[in-house]
């Protein structure tokens, strides 16, 4: 970085902040959104005017009332939007969103927790999306009547952008209906930061699985011990080639934990197939075709489950 | 993205002054006249007619197209906004069992009341069949003309009395919420939702060596509340908040006609459904951020009690067997939780920042051990007097990791993990993890960025008590892998580069995790997971779009079993694959009239499992795979300003083989009654036509 830059940047610093302490006005724009509009009325800004943050009636958004417009978020353009001479290249408004912006990612999520601090930024600071520099922008767009990332349908490919192989993992046969638009990444997860694991959105990743599966919470009179301690022992909640979006095809998953005396654990092999001597220890539910309370039974006779 | 310092500063500075600027920029003069506001009402309408061509249960799962014909289509959304307060709709598949429909009305920066209701249906075999007749909500019984037998094959009467049973639930959700903004500093918040779940599920019902598959009817719901309120107080923001979940189960067990040969007494089978259970917590967090070496501490403390007292069924239905040890009325179930947390982090150098977390989880299982009879599937009185087994634990989790930017264009990291996890009546009372591992960032440009991170981690157990494994039956030599020794390395690279100029980007990342549970003699022994990822999307012009993903996942793992309850015997090697591929277009043509999106996926999943050993059979298993195509077209045609027409096209194939499902008819099995599910085999195209209608100025 030249010498130039750092002394244009503090200058810059020194000129704005004491300029606005001093009583002087920053070089804002002499007349707002409609000097913006003047050249960005596109089809890239006006849907803007149909989502929530263009509402004039909101005291504290950019448009009510004495707020900055435009400027609220991309800070003074009075020189973006002043005279450019033959030959001179346009200056940017001080700050542009996106990930490819030159913008530094704090940043621009400085600018968007000015306002968001007290909802959706609450936990921001410190967690993982936070410590990678994932921008605010990077997910959200607020130029459109609708931001996908806050659709069902449309926020999952959002997340996918990034987190790639949890798509791989969501298009396998046996996993929630993500790909049929039914269910989005925060219903599970809390992307903007929460002090649990994997940024779970309840407590604990059972917690978690039980804000929709309450059924399977107990306390049972006869639990099931990876059950009460974690759903992912046996499940993998992304999606499995298995039913049940198990980890590992049954009896083979039980048997990694189980072998049994009385109880042999038997090789479940092709001797056990239809047409030599099916087996009810391999076929249909396999170990569920008898233990079928496998997430813990609370019938005084269940201690094995079956009950 | 490269961080410029003097893009840094300029920036900061750009940042400082609107805050202050606020009370001193003259915006007197800013009357955005320009300005599209919205006024009154405006929403776009969609309505439509879809053609499912075939009746597939499963295509149905999440879509709610599970009937061959015609469906309406109904959806669409809406703003409404006057004097301050703004309502919004938005709706979706009214028309299906997978509607959607949210309502919002507000005034911004005040309050918003929502309301939403939606459903999800789940749907599993529609070529199921069952003997039983659900004869009130929760009994089930077989023909007057049944016949009993020692095996499936003595059922006589089998054929005659099959009837088609689908297998499917739908899950109703009804959400009320309300937010209210008495200031900017402060943010009051309640929501209630309602699950409700209904249909039909497989359950087993055994008895000592036997059993049927059981079509158990759903019928339950669950409330949930949750409140709060946050403040903001200068460097500090503070959250304290209520979450109640509450689960009513209409159905308390189900009793069903034993359909084998039974002793006398044992005519009927009966086991228990989810008991109701309530669970509550309180919480309180908080982020307090200072300027000194820019650090943010956060914070989190959750206490909560879940308690099930459902009234407890008797040991029997088999009136036969009565001198069994009186039952205490409920369980009094009692599971309390407590959750901490703590995280650090802080920016002491411009180029250094470090980061430390704790947290703590409990599960602390206060249910009173009793001793309890048992009944062995309502047949035999015997098992003799057995505790139940109130599982607690508890999980403390450190983590310490820094980053240090060595260059402008590269970040080295770097992290410490510790896990220590106490629990009762497990075989191990007490393991720890230990993790340690590196990341290397590169960002040579604004639109090229590579990182690469890697490590390995330990699992000690401290002990594995054999004598509890031995007191449940349990080989001695067997070592559960969540409780077993286990060595893991782990490494992860991703590339991302996406051109701004031409807006062009790809992605790719890259998986693997090696783990060996290497003091295990059986159950599982290595366990190896790789996954690959590619994405490329291009906008090539204003009017058009591409993109193509693709992405694949290979999981191996290799256990080791004993039928003769000594050493392994046989050796089960598992390898599990997934791939996906995938494009797509987007194109605006005919001067923006006409809108054109098309949309492929291709699936393919494979698991083949191999046995070797002496115990072992030289037949080996089938493979399981699936195949799944899926495209999808859309059409939008600009009629005029206020109408467009559309149409769009779906098509799903679906092919399976299974070895669990395959040629399992009812009476496939000799001692169990299935109900014939056959794996997935589909094909199914959907045809749509409707239009949008562009009501209200919008369109002006």
């Amino acid at each position: 970085m030249s010498l130039l830059k750092h002394v244009i940047a503090v200058a810059m610093l020194v000129t704005l902040t004491a300029g606005t302490a001093g009583g002087q006005e920053a070089n804002y724009s002499r007349e707002g959104a409609d000097t913006c509009l003047a050249c960005h009325e596109n089809e890239a800004v006006l849907p803007l005017f149909k989502g929530p943050h263009a509402n004039p009636t909101d005291p504290n958004g950019p448009f009510g009332h004495g707020q900055l417009q435009c400027e609220a978020c991309h800070g003074p353009t009075g020189d973006h939007a002043g005279r450019v001479r033959r030959g001179q290249e346009r200056t940017a408004p001080g700050i542009i969103f996106g990930a490819n912006s030159t913008t530094p990612i704090d940043v621009q999520n400085e600018q968007c927790l000015g306002c968001h601090s007290g909802d959706t930024g609450f936990g921001w600071h410190g967690n993982d999306h936070d410590l990678n520099e994932v921008g605010c922008a990077g997910c959200h767009s607020s130029h459109v009547a609708k931001d996908p990332v806050l659709v069902t349908a449309t926020q999952p490919e959002v997340c996918f952008d990034c987190h790639q192989q949890q798509r791989t993992q969501s298009l396998k046969p046996y996993a929630h209906p993500i790909r049929q638009g039914k269910m989005d990444c925060s219903g599970c997860h809390s992307p903007h930061g929460a002090t649990s694991e994997l940024q779970f959105a309840q407590q604990t990743l059972n917690d978690t699985c039980f804000d929709c599966h309450a059924e399977k919470r107990g306390p049972y009179l006869w639990e099931h011990a990876p059950v009460a301690e974690d759903c992912s022992n046996c499940h993998d909640p992304h999606g499995s080639n298995h039913p049940g979006m198990l980890s590992m095809r049954g009896p083979m998953l039980c048997q990694s934990c189980h072998s049994q005396s009385g109880h042999p654990s038997l090789p479940a092999d092709g001797d056990g197939l239809p047409g030599a001597m099916p087996s009810q220890f391999m076929l249909g539910q396999n170990c569920l075709n008898c233990h079928t309370q496998v997430h813990g039974s609370n019938h005084p006779s269940g201690s094995r489950l079956m009950r | 993205m490269r961080q410029n310092n003097a893009l840094r500063i300029t920036a900061l500075a750009v940042l400082l002054a609107p805050a202050a600027a606020l009370a001193q920029v003259d915006t007197s003069e800013w009357k955005c006249e320009y300005c599209p506001f919205e006024k009154g009402y405006s929403a776009d309408v969609d309505a439509g007619v879809n053609y499912v061509s075939d009746d597939v249960a499963r295509f149905g799962n999440g879509t709610g197209m599970d009937e061959i014909g015609a469906e309406v289509d109904l959806g669409g959304n809406g703003v409404y906004v006057s004097d301050g307060t703004r309502m919004t709709w938005y709706a979706e598949d009214l028309g299906l069992d997978s509607r959607v429909l949210d309502i919002t009305v507000g005034k911004p920066g005040t309050y918003e009341i929502g309301l939403g209701y939606r459903e999800l249906p789940y749907r599993l075999f529609g070529d199921t069949a069952t003997v039983f007749t659900l004869s009130d909500s929760q009994t089930l019984t077989l023909p007057a003309t049944w016949v009993t037998a020692g095996t499936t094959s003595g059922f006589t009467e089998l054929a005659s009395s099959l009837r088609p049973q689908n297998i499917e639930k739908d899950r109703q959700v009804i959400e009320f919420g309300a937010t209210y903004l008495p200031t900017s500093k402060v943010r009051l918040y309640a929501d209630y939702s309602r699950q409700q779940r209904d249909g039909v599920s497989i359950m087993a019902g055994s008895r000592f060596t036997q059993s049927a598959y059981l079509p158990r009817p759903v019928d339950d719901y669950t409330d949930r509340f949750d409140a709060g309120v946050r403040f903001l107080a200068g460097p500090v923001n503070l959250a304290l908040a209520y979450y109640g979940s509450f689960y009513r189960n209409e159905l308390d067990s189900l009793t069903w006609d034993n359909p084998f040969s039974m002793v006398p007494g044992a005519e009927l089978g009966r086991l228990a459904l989810e008991p109701d259970n309530d669970f509550q917590q309180f919480s309180l967090s908080g982020v307090y951020r200072t300027d000194t070496f820019n650090t943010v501490i956060a914070f989190s403390a959750a206490m909560g009690r879940g308690e099930q007292n459902d009234k407890l069924l008797p040991y029997t239905i088999n009136s036969t067997l009565v001198s069994l040890a009186p039952l205490p009325p409920t369980l009094d179930g009692q599971v309390d939780t407590s959750n901490y947390a703590f995280t650090l982090t802080s920016r002491p150098h411009k180029r250094a920042s470090v980061k430390l977390s704790y947290r703590f989880d409990e599960r602390d299982n206060q249910t009173p051990v009793t001793m309890w009879s048992r009944v062995i599937t309502d047949t035999i009185g015997s098992g003799g007097p057995e505790a139940n087994v109130p599982y607690s634990f508890e999980r403390a989790r450190l983590n310490v990791s820094g980053t240090l930017k060595v260059f402008d264009t590269l970040s080295v990291s770097g992290g410490y993990d510790r896990t220590d996890l106490d629990r009762d009546y497990q075989e191990v009372a007490q393991q720890s993890e230990d993790t340690g591992w590196g990341k290397a960032r590169w960002r040579p440009t604004a639109w090229l960025e590579a990182t690469f991170k890697g490590g390995a981690s330990r699992r000690e157990v401290e002990d594995y008590d054999t004598d509890i494994a031995v007191s449940l039956g349990q080989n001695p030599l067997m070592r559960k892998y969540n409780l077993a020794y286990r060595y893991r390395e782990f490494g992860e690279l991703s590339l991302s580069a996406s051109l701004p100029e031409k807006p062009l980007s790809v992605g790719m990342t890259w998986f693997y995790a090696d783990d060996s549970y290497t003091e295990s003699q059986l159950g599982m022994t290595e366990s190896n997971e790789d996954r690959f990822t590619v994405d490329f999307s291009w906008a090539v012009s204003d009017a058009a779009s591409i993109y193509v993903t693709a992405g694949t996942e290979a999981i191996d793992a290799i256990q080791l079993g004993s039928e003769t309850f000594t050493g392994p015997t046989w050796e089960a090697s598992h390898d599990d694959s997934f791939t996906h591929y995938g494009g797509g277009f987007r194109l605006a043509a005919m001067e923006d009239k006409l809108d054109l999106t098309f949309d492929y996926t291709r699936s393919d999943g494979e698991t083949e499992i191999l046995f070797a050993g002496q115990a072992v059979s030289p037949v080996p298993l089938p493979q399981l795979d699936s195949t799944m195509d899926s495209l999808r077209l859309s059409l939008r045609y600009v009629v005029s300003a206020r109408f467009d027409a559309t149409f769009g096209a779906r098509w799903e194939r679906f092919e399976a083989n299974d070895w669990a499902l395959e040629g399992v008819q009812p009476d496939t099995l000799p001692t169990v009654l299935t109900m014939g599910a056959s794996p997935y085999d589909y094909d199914v195209w959907v045809v749509g036509v409707g239009f949008r209608y562009k009501i209200g100025a919008d369109t002006d």
